[in-house]
């Protein structure tokens, strides 16, 4: 019920007291007692003397203030739209009238009417939704409002009329669009620093709920052409920072994936200003890793233990919000689960998404690198030649002039010159010409690598030159390679690794370079069998079949020849059984990654079923049989009697095999991890960390300048370094003290008890002594006596025992 | 077990209670502090000393900033009142101008405090009316922010307000930009006379009774005297235009000399953002006819018929009401008219 109308029958008690000689009914609700007592005051003034009557006067002044607040009208309004249409159309009319008289002058309002346009503003937002046809204007109205004043108007004002569009939005009275539309210029143009962040975190969680259920194509592509348009309208002015910034963003949160953003961020790069290039240039070199990052965190954030609380739920006394707890917990896991199992999205790199990346190269380098006017300072260049070079490497793409603007930044007195170096390794490919890197090696190594020079810079020279020659072997000259093995037999580690990296490299791309005895074993055989040969410039090595077919051909054919030599042992082997067993198992199972580790029957299936009647058992195995679909079972035969066969021949049986059967997920995956294995193998006989992490290493991944400089990290850490690396994670110690006592005053400091073993320490002597003297009378039974009972209580867990534990 | 009693005895002396002795002094607390000091001079520093009083203008524009700002309510009545004495000496002592006057106070119109906003009214009525005239539109947002306030109070002296600057400038007050619908629209609001609100709830019961919000607190008093306004009101809005005798100069005066009246192109509304049809101008009487008609007829009669029926006073105010209505729009012909 509504207070105004109970105030209308206070007012008849008023108006005729002779009629109605009892108070009003009290009993009407709780939410109108304020209006009861009021009426109560009004009904006992009509009865009581005067004196009493200004008491209470008082009291209903006070009343009445509390009454006129907002947000009470606000609660009330909310709770029953329909009774107070009356009252929110007066504030309407308000919030009209402060309207104006804020509009006469916006930038010169007292602080009285902001607030009091501050609350009404306020008001009218939260229950917009109930009145649609009074409010209709009123978004338009805090629009035009914030768009026209947002650069004067007062900061709490500015960010209640922004909060209130926002709620606006979240009510549906607007759409995102047209907030969008209407934050995305204040942002970009505003001067206040604050306004900016409230508007950019606006527009980010707008663009985000927008994009929760499912993606919002509309809204994404119209917002990524206004931030187009941003960026690539003025090249010069800074305004595209913000572009910049939700593109990231977006990109981050993986709600943008596709080709348009990274269009905008490829426009960014090519601006001119040097925020927005570098903003631009750092998404294309970090954007990628900063998703992956996020997504693992999002993935892994906070594993919910089902077993524990399910456990929990069992021993606690049973509530709602225990009830409920373990309910959410259960959904969380079921989400887990779900999320777990989902396809993981193709979500390309952006540097896979650009369209023309040779275009994009070759302006990238000659607008910022090769133009002499750029004023970049050297770290962003750095950032940018970065990109260059990473775009070179990837897509392979031809930029010649790129190597020899390199020329001048090669000198070891170079600011980041191991950066620089890196950038050139990352910059080379296998089609580009070895003429044209082959006077930056000549370069690096006169200036880098003479014995003169310091151990590092030699280390960095070398190793740039190995990453280099590891991406165009063809690059390197005989002389200077024999020159530079030689330093294998430098004293410095950094230096004498780096030369044995090189080295180990040409025994595998050009061992002809190579001096006879620098060969090593397998390169000199490999060169004399003519099986190592050289590739010439543009020449590819054809992929034949699936790469490393063969390694699981032979670690099929191992794995059964284990399981037969098993079987043999325990003398299960019958005829005819192991058939069914072993080979022709075709069971669903295999489908599944996981269900094969290493020892499960083999995934071959053979489609050609004609030779496995007629297969005869393992013992007479020596038997050659003639079929045409061989299978795994007969290859270690070939192996043992054909091994003078030609490799020709060997390389069809592969390629039949490959068409003739059917590999299993469970066998892809196997094939996957020896492929992996034996390329880390293959590469180092030794394998060590580094070098296993540098065959990992993805192509996608850029070199860094730590790779380059990674030997001079192996000189020793002086002693300062080490004794701070000791130091670190330890509590400070002024005075030379136990452990034990430290413990002790910090407890002490903190107002800790102690325990029972200290208080017997401190025990004081003269107590003490009476029994240590009783000791040294006891009688031997009694000594048993006493240690027996020390046993048992030690056993029991002291005096009182562990009981009900 | 020495050390223990020690603690021990150290621990208990916190809770001894202290033995007074006759003859000395209170023991000092343990954590007194001697804050005596002695010193050959006093040196204030941010006070200046004057023989003389502060120059009246001084003082003036003082408590003119005071009463539009100070936070208690009692300063600001006592600086309003100052104000008042000040502005009805003869001839009147004001030199900051009554433009000035009105830009600081018209915002206390919704002051939280009645006896600020009687003195306010006070130092209203002892304006110039001549001088207010410029400054009625600006005066006119204050007053409508008021007729709308929450507080029926505030709504009661925004009222009392309205009167005085009937009184002063009626012909500014109907014929200034906004000043004719909105006004009308925040009179019809007070009365709970409205004619959107049935469209904006959908539904239009019983519960819509004439006085929703006004007549409730202060009872039927302050809806006669709302309704006695708005005839007033009305009244000054219909006022027949006077007949301005023939004045052969008036072309010429025209065309070549300057104007005499503030904002003469105001109807032009060169500079102020674009205004709607509520925030229009309706500088002759027929405009305003006409608007009356097509917008507030239908309702104004409406709540009229039912006030006439509550008799007393506000039956009486009605009927004042009904018959400014009847004088002010008896020879309109609706558009046809026109």
């Amino acid at each position: 019920m509504k207070p105004s109308f109970l105030h209308q029958q206070a007012l008849q008690l008023q108006y005729n007291p002779r009629e109605t000689q009892r108070p009003p009914n009290l009993g009407i609700n709780r939410g109108s007692l304020a209006v009861v007592q009021l009426e109560f005051v009004a009904w006992r003034r009509c009865h009581t003397r005067p004196d009493q009557s200004i008491k209470m006067k008082r009291k209903v002044a006070a009343l009445e203030k509390v009454d006129a607040d907002l947000p009470a009208l606000q609660y009330r309004i909310r709770r029953d739209p329909k009774s107070y249409a009356q009252e929110f159309f007066d504030q309407f009319l308000a919030y009209d009238a402060q309207k104006q008289i804020f509009l006469s002058a916006p930038a010169t309002a007292s602080s009285e009417d902001v607030k009091k346009f501050h609350d009404l503003v306020d008001m009218i937002a939260h229950v917009a939704d109930c009145y649609p046809d009074v409010t209709g204007q009123f978004a338009e109205d805090l629009k035009a409002l914030i768009t026209q004043h947002h650069a004067t108007l007062h900061p709490e004002l500015r960010e209640k009329v922004v909060g209130s569009l926002s709620l606006l939005k979240k009510k549906e009275i607007i759409d995102s669009t047209s907030l969008l539309t209407t934050l995305f210029p204040i942002l970009v143009s505003t001067p206040s620093k604050s306004l900016r962040a409230l508007l950019f975190q606006k527009i980010l969680s707008d663009l985000r709920e927008a994009n929760s259920k499912s993606i919002n194509h509309r809204l994404n592509r119209t917002m990524q052409t206004v931030l187009h348009n941003l960026v690539s309208s003025d090249r010069s002015s800074p305004k595209a920072i913000w572009a910049v910034k939700l593109t990231r963003e977006m990109w981050k949160r993986q709600l943008w994936t596709d080709a348009k953003p990274v269009d905008v961020m490829k426009e960014a790069c090519l601006a001119d200003n040097e925020k927005v290039i570098v903003g631009g240039v750092r998404f294309f070199l970090g954007g990628d890793k900063e998703r992956e990052e996020l997504e693992d965190e999002s993935s892994d954030d906070e594993a919910v233990d089902l077993k524990q609380v399910k456990h929990q739920v069992g021993i606690n006394k049973k509530s709602k919000k225990r009830e409920k707890a373990y309910k959410k917990a259960v959904e969380k896991v079921k989400r887990q689960e779900r999320k777990k199992h989902q396809p993981h999205p193709l979500n390309f790199s952006a540097l896979h998404l650009l369209h023309d990346p040779q275009g994009f190269a070759e302006q990238l380098f000659q607008k910022h690198l090769q133009n002499t006017k750029s004023k970049l300072a050297l770290e962003n260049k750095l950032l940018v030649l970065q990109l260059v070079t990473r775009l070179v490497g990837l897509h392979k793409l031809t930029v010649i002039s790129l190597y020899s603007w390199f020329t001048k930044y090669l000198t070891p007195k170079q600011a980041n010159v191991t950066s620089f170096l890196a950038s050139l390794a990352q910059g080379t490919h296998s089609l580009v010409p070895p003429d044209a890197v082959e006077p930056l090696i000549v370069k690096i190594a006169n200036e880098f690598v003479s014995e003169a020079s310091a151990s590092e810079v030699a280390a960095a020279g070398i190793n740039a030159i190995r990453e280099i020659c590891v991406r165009q072997p063809l690059a390197m000259s005989e002389t200077l390679l024999q020159d530079l093995v030689q330093y294998r037999k430098s004293k410095d580690k950094g230096v004498m690794m780096a030369a044995k990296g090189l080295l180990s490299l040409y025994r595998e791309v050009g061992a002809e370079l190579l001096k006879k005895k620098d060969r090593g074993k397998d390169a000199t055989m490999g060169i004399r069998s003519g099986d190592i040969q050289q590739l010439k410039y543009g020449e590819e090595e054809v992929a034949t079949g699936i790469e490393g077919l063969e390694l699981l051909a032979k670690w099929k054919e191992e794995q059964k020849k284990r399981k037969r030599a098993e079987r043999e042992a325990n003398g299960e082997l019958k005829e005819g059984e192991e058939k069914d067993d072993d080979e022709d198992s075709f069971n669903e199972s295999d489908w599944e990654v996981e269900s094969v580790e290493s020892d499960d029957s083999g995934g071959w299936i053979n489609v050609d079923h004609s030779d496995d009647e007629d297969e005869k058992p393992a013992a007479k195995k020596a038997k050659r049989d003639d079929s045409e679909a061989p299978d795994l079972v007969d290859a270690d035969k070939e192996n043992d009697e054909e091994e003078k066969e030609d490799p020709a021949a060997e390389a069809e049986r592969l390629v039949k095999l490959a068409t003739t059967t059917i590999l299993t997920p469970a066998d892809l995956a196997k094939l996957a991890e020896l492929r992996m294995e034996a390329n880390i193998n293959k590469a180092m006989g030794n394998t060590n960390k580094h070098q296993k992490a540098l065959a990992a290493r993805h192509t996608d991944d850029g070199l860094t300048a730590e790779q380059i400089e990674l030997p001079a990290k192996l000189r020793k850490t002086t002693k300062e370094e080490r004794l701070e690396l000791a130091r670190a994670g330890k509590p400070n110690r002024d005075e030379h003290k136990s452990t034990q006592a430290i413990k002790r005053s910090k407890k002490d400091a903190e107002g800790k008890s102690t325990t029972n073993k200290e208080k017997a320490r401190k025990k004081n002597f003269l107590m003490t002594i009476g029994k240590a003297k009783a000791k040294n009378k006891r009688s031997l039974t009694e000594t048993r006596r006493v240690l027996k009972g020390h046993v048992e209580r030690s056993k029991r867990g002291g005096r009182r025992g562990n009981i009900g534990m | 077990m020495g050390s223990s009693n020690r603690k021990k005895r150290e621990k208990a002396k916190d809770f001894k209670k202290t033995k007074l002795k006759v003859g000395k002094g209170k023991p000092q607390a343990s954590n007194f502090t001697d804050t005596s000091f002695k010193s050959k001079a006093i040196v204030v520093n941010q006070q200046s000393l004057q023989a003389d009083a502060p120059d009246p203008v001084e003082q003036f524009k003082h408590n003119l900033s005071l009463a539009s700002s100070s936070r208690s309510d009692t300063q600001r009545k006592e600086a309003l009142a100052y104000l008042t004495t000040q502005l009805s000496h003869q001839p009147p002592n004001n030199p900051v101008g009554t433009s000035a006057i009105l830009t600081k106070l018209l915002p206390l119109i919704t002051d939280a405090y009645t006896s600020v906003r009687q003195q306010l009214l006070k130092l209203f009525r002892a304006l110039p009316p001549a001088e207010v005239r410029p400054d009625v539109e600006k005066a006119l947002m204050y007053v409508r922010a008021g007729l709308t306030h929450l507080s029926a109070d505030i709504r009661s002296d925004a009222l009392n307000v309205m009167e005085w600057l009937l009184d002063a400038a009626s012909e500014e007050v109907v014929s200034c930009p906004g000043g004719w619908m909105k006004t009308l629209n925040s009179f019809s609001a007070m009365l709970g006379w409205n004619y959107s609100i049935g469209t904006a709830t959908g539904s239009q019961g019983w519960t819509m009774a004439s006085k929703a919000t006004l007549g409730a607190t202060k009872g039927g008093f302050l809806q006669a005297r709302a309704i006695t306004l708005l005839a007033r009101f009305l009244q000054a809005g219909f006022k027949p235009d006077a007949t301005v005798a023939y004045n052969p100069q008036a072309y010429w005066d025209n065309i070549y000399r300057l104007p005499r009246r503030s904002n003469p192109f105001a109807y032009l509304n060169l500079f102020g953002p674009a205004r709607d049809e509520e925030g229009e101008m309706y500088p002759d009487r027929e405009s305003r006819q006409r608007v009356f008609h097509s917008k507030w007829n239908k309702s104004i009669t409406k709540g009229l018929s039912e006030a006439k029926q509550e008799g007393g006073a506000v039956g009486r105010a009605a009927s004042l009401l009904d018959q400014t209505l009847s004088d002010g729009m008896g020879n309109f012909r609706g558009e046809s008219g026109l």
